[in-house]
């Protein structure tokens, strides 16, 4: 009784509506793509049935929906910052030959790891603050920690790519205040990875062009509440790029 | 009522327009006039709001990134966005398949009878209307067949499963059913 269907007839209707899978399935696309026939064929069909698709009822989806699709469109504005940032990074590196690879690597964590909650709204009259980076040599290695900061995400960029774990230690980065103010922790030091650390307002008011920032010994897992901090191992400081 | 129709769709023609300029006050434009006849079509296919949900931020940023992929001279563009909207979702549906099993029955948001609605948006009156008639003209058996494969995004296997009916039987009763519909729509082409 199919003795007069010729499914190739009907192919591109079967491939429209989603019937096929597998090799049929694959079989429809490469079609699609190299026959332009079947191609006008998969664009009528769709055509046409498009109009059943009145008969679904609007739904309306949660406001958050939206929120979701304008932050990432936000992060997506935040790859032509990272590109300039990348070449600010670069003359800074110029100027002052320090190895900054692994702070322009962390920097790409922007892109790479867009943060789940929308950027904040930075107003029209906000002044974009210039960022800051630090290159801090490890000991009498060629090892360095590369840090960026920037201001107006309050994000701190820490690679520490180079570095292995000892087992027996952490090591904890810290900001000295140009105020005298106690340190400041800025995290523990996770050997041989990048990290972003989103800072607090109140660390965040403190980083500065010039502040030093002190790399320290501890136990695992940072310095301890109660302890003092351990012995410095390595400093640098934060400077405008 | 035709002239707002008229009027809405060449608003969305200009919006997406500006959208392949990289305007995203224009994606924005776009979501507010459309968003809940396209969500309306990713419930449906996905039968769960958290899917529906995703699947319809993936459309809109798909279509954000791929602007120039529309093309104005073929089709109209609510028409080319309801289709991509189920595509995209039927894409959702059989990934979630692959990975860890469909949806299940009792987790399915409940879906509202198919009814045509009088609103803005409407793809086409005219086309509409041929699109059912021709449907009508079919065979029960055929028209079922189809209509869930369009509106579940059902396969040729998951309608013989659901329907206890062999895989062969069913391939040819939408087959014929393919083959009236294509000459009914044929007409006027």
């Amino acid at each position: 009784m199919t003795d007069d269907l010729h499914p190739d007839d009907v192919m591109a209707a079967e491939y429209v509506l989603g019937l096929l899978e597998g090799e049929e399935l694959l079989a429809a696309r490469t079609r699609e793509a190299s026959d332009p026939a079947f191609a006008a064929d998969v664009a009528f069909w769709q055509d046409r049935l498009a109009a059943l698709l009145d008969e679904i009822a609007p739904q309306t989806p949660r406001e958050e929906v939206w929120e979701r699709i304008a932050a990432e469109l936000e992060g997506a504005s935040d790859s032509a910052k990272v590109i300039s940032l990348n070449a600010r990074i670069r003359r800074w590196k110029m100027a002052t030959g320090f190895a900054a690879a692994a702070a322009l690597a962390a920097v790409s964590l922007l892109v790479l790891s867009p943060s789940q909650t929308p950027a904040p709204v930075v107003g029209p009259d906000t002044v974009e603050a210039e960022p800051l980076a630090a290159s801090i040599p490890i000991g009498d290695t060629a090892l360095r920690l590369a840090v960026t900061y920037l201001p107006e995400r309050e994000e701190l960029f820490v690679s520490a790519s180079g570095l292995t774990a000892d087992g027996v230690h952490d090591h904890e980065l810290w900001l000295d205040p140009q105020d005298d103010s106690p340190l400041m922790s800025l995290g523990v030091i996770a050997p041989g990875e990048e990290r972003r650390v989103a800072l607090s307002p109140e660390v965040a008011a403190k980083m500065a062009d010039g502040s030093p920032l002190l790399l320290t010994r501890e136990p695992l897992g940072g310095k301890p509440p109660e302890a003092a901090a351990g012995p410095v191992v390595a400093q640098g400081r934060l400077q405008k790029i | 009522m035709k002239r707002a129709t008229s009027e809405a769709r060449e608003k969305l023609k200009s919006a997406m327009g500006r959208l392949a300029g990289g305007d995203r006050g224009a994606l924005e434009e776009i979501y507010r006039a459309t968003s809940t006849k396209l969500f309306g079509i990713c419930l449906r296919i996905l039968k769960d709001r958290k899917e529906a949900e995703d699947a319809l931020q993936d459309v809109y940023l798909t279509l954000w990134r791929r602007a120039d992929r529309y093309d104005p001279e073929r089709a109209s563009p609510i028409s080319w966005l309801a289709t991509f909207a189920r595509n995209r979702a039927i894409d959702r549906l059989r990934v979630g398949k692959v990975r860890g099993g469909s949806v299940p029955e009792e987790e399915a948001a409940p879906v509202s009878d198919p009814a045509p609605l009088a609103e803005d948006m409407l793809i086409d009156a005219e086309r509409d209307e041929r699109v059912h008639t021709c449907l009508e003209k079919l065979d029960d058996k055929s028209r079922e067949a189809i209509r869930t494969a369009f509106f579940d995004g059902a396969t040729y296997a998951e309608i013989a499963e659901n329907t206890g009916t062999p895989l062969g039987t069913i391939k040819s009763w939408v087959r014929r059913g393919l083959m009236k519909l294509k000459k009914c729509l044929e007409v006027g082409r």
